[in-house]
């Protein structure tokens, strides 16, 4: 079998770094989150 | 099923095995047939990874258990952007720099090969047998759908994907996997306007999400805990992040979609784009389930969704009684929702609390009444036990939607299942000829002839898949114990990982007893208490990293012992 080639690791294409979107990621999770247990209070 | 039908769901397989196939040209090398020579773009590795994760009975079953028990399901994927943050940062960037192409080969070289053989074998029996359950379990919905044997179906279903990942490799099944995806969005969303469609006139968009409400089917979010409760936002955070750990970090069909991409930014990007896209879309399908309970409030369902388990008892003496009750029930819960929806349009609190006190009352009855009928089936000869939530979705696209839709639906659900078994069958073969073939069998054989093995073994790995399938039917109540499978395995294999990236002293002695200690810690868990199989994979996992360190620590000969190649 062919050893595999080397892949390049880039910067992400927004927000500069990983860090900074793996933040955005969680934010996003929290705000989900939230989202989806206003909605429960708002229709129960 | 009409001509149309058949002509949307024929066209549609077709196009695309076609196109599938058209994409995976030159695929004529083994690391182009089993990583797509790390060509791969981040949107389709995306939809694939989504694809292979979503099975038919996600869609037939999650909008049936809207209908039955509301959106709190949505919860079980909470967990699923920090396991993508963590997969992200840790594992994603080490097997792409390990120049691997499967997970468990990673686990040689940074342990040893006991290690890495102990993985493979799990990870070939545990998704082997899913591999079965993937084609069977849709087949038996989709017989009593289109009343075609069940051995139809699923050698149908189970031909189409044979024959285009054994010729195409992991470029057809990716294809596949994209275009499966655009069908099945497209399905979904025009299966929920079809919904909003066909509520009475009287009862607008606003009325019907504001009695799903009343009706407890929005409970997206609950907050208290039980360890046997499945959905809770604790469970779904803490229980669901080990899973999907697992899933993405672990399971070979999984981790080989993300190693096809170009780059490791790509590969980062086709999970981030999961960990944003899944709960939405998760909670789109729950709400078509809550919307088709709505539409149901006001159309009469059947007693029973099961058409042939209906039939069944029909033929006996209780249930004339048992139809006048549910009659009536329905009648005086449907007159409810309509003076629920008129009070509310009236602002008439007073009339408000009453109408909706009547509603709870014939909910009541009539779900007592479902209940009976489904204890009936048992009764007269059907399956003990016995619950219809799986035929829910299917029988009300069957029944209402238009002429097209039923079969462009249709396609939906041969279209899931195609691409979660294509998945499978393909990173079985992955690991059967890497993990087993090359290392213990042939070593040091021409790319050609590892070629050659690889397609041998898909074909092999497709036909136990279907001739499986064909015995699942008569494994009776088995069928459910092998369903849990998946968690049963997967604390184990995290267990392993966690001790390769995160414990530097650890060596392979130490994780492969730890291995053991933990499967024999998550089997007891399973037999002996009735914890939730959500909580299998965290405690599967701290026992396998305790008795690999214990085992580190307390007896540093292993310490000693020759490491792998490769740091953590």
């Amino acid at each position: 079998m062919p050893e595999l080639r080397e892949v390049p690791d880039e910067a992400p294409p927004f927000l500069g770094t990983w860090k900074r979107v793996y933040i955005g990621v969680a934010i996003y999770l929290i705000a989900v989150i939230a989202g989806a247990y206003l909605f429960t209070r708002a229709y129960r | 099923m009409r001509p149309l039908d058949w002509i949307v769901l024929v066209t549609t397989l077709f196009s695309i095995v076609a196109y599938g196939l058209y994409r995976s040209r030159g695929s004529n090398t083994v690391d182009r047939y089993l990583l797509a020579g790390k060509t791969m773009p981040w949107y389709a590795m995306a939809l694939s990874i989504m694809a292979t994760q979503a099975s038919a009975i996600t869609f037939i079953s999650t909008t049936g258990q809207a209908y039955t028990d509301g959106m709190r399901f949505v919860q079980f994927y909470f967990g699923l952007p920090i396991a993508m943050i963590i997969i992200c940062a840790t594992v994603v960037p080490v097997f792409h720099r390990a120049k691997v192409y499967t997970a468990y080969e990673y686990l040689e070289k940074r342990f040893d090969s006991k290690t890495r053989i102990l993985a493979s074998l799990i990870f070939l029996f545990q998704r082997g047998l899913s591999a079965g359950m993937t084609i069977y379990a849709p087949a038996i919905v989709l017989s009593i759908i289109l009343g075609w044997p069940e051995r139809m179906t699923t050698s149908i279903m189970g031909a189409i994907v044979v024959t285009y990942t054994v010729l195409g490799g992991i470029k057809a099944v990716t294809w596949s996997d994209v275009q499966q995806m655009c069908v099945i969005f497209l399905g979904l969303i025009i299966a929920l306007v079809t919904v909003f469609v066909l509520l009475p006139n009287s009862v607008s968009i606003s009325d019907a999400v504001y009695l799903a409400g009343s009706a407890g089917r929005l409970n997206a979010v609950t907050t208290n805990f039980t360890w046997n409760d499945r959905f809770n936002l604790w469970s779904g955070l803490f229980g669901g992040t080990f899973l999907f750990l697992s899933y993405f970090g672990c399971d070979q069909s999984q981790v080989q979609r993300y190693l096809t991409g170009k780059s490791i930014s790509e590969s980062r990007l086709s999970l981030l784009f999961n960990a944003v896209a899944k709960i939405p879309m998760q909670f789109f399908i729950l709400f078509i389930g809550a919307m088709v309970f709505v539409f149901y409030l006001f159309a009469q369902p059947p007693v029973i969704f099961h058409r042939a388990e209906l039939a069944r008892i029909q033929t006996r003496p209780e249930y004339a009684g048992l139809e006048q009750r549910y009659n009536r029930a329905f009648e005086h819960r449907r007159d409810a929702a309509l003076a629920i929806a008129q009070a509310r349009h009236a602002s008439d609190d007073a009339t408000l609390e009453r109408t909706r006190q009547e509603y709870r009352v014939a909910e009541s009855e009539l779900n007592e009444v479902h209940s009976e009928a489904q204890t009936l089936v048992g009764v007269a000869g059907g399956e003990k036990g016995f619950t219809d939530t799986n035929y829910i979705f299917l029988s009300f696209v069957t029944r209402y939607l238009p002429v097209g839709i039923v079969g462009l639906v249709i396609a939906v659900i041969f279209a899931a299942t195609m691409s979660a078994s294509s998945g499978e069958i393909n990173s079985l073969a992955t690991v059967a000829i890497v993990d087993i073939y090359r290392r213990y069998v042939k070593q040091g054989a021409s790319d050609h002839h590892y070629l050659v093995a690889s397609r041998w073994a898909t074909l092999f790995w497709g036909v136990y898949a279907v001739l499986f399938a064909g015995l699942a039917g008569r494994m009776g109540s088995l069928i459910v114990a092998v369903n849990k499978i998946g968690s049963l395995f997967y604390g184990t294999l995290l267990g392993c990982f966690v001790l390769a990236f995160v414990f530097r002293r650890v060596r392979g002695t130490a994780t492969f007893f730890g291995m053991l200690v933990g499967e024999a810690a998550i089997l007891s868990t399973a037999a002996f208490t009735d914890v939730s199989w959500l909580w299998y994979n965290p405690i599967g996992c701290a026992v396998v990293v305790i008795t690999a360190l214990g085992i580190t620590y307390l007896l540093p000969g292993d310490a000693s012992t020759a490491p792998g190649t490769l740091p953590a």
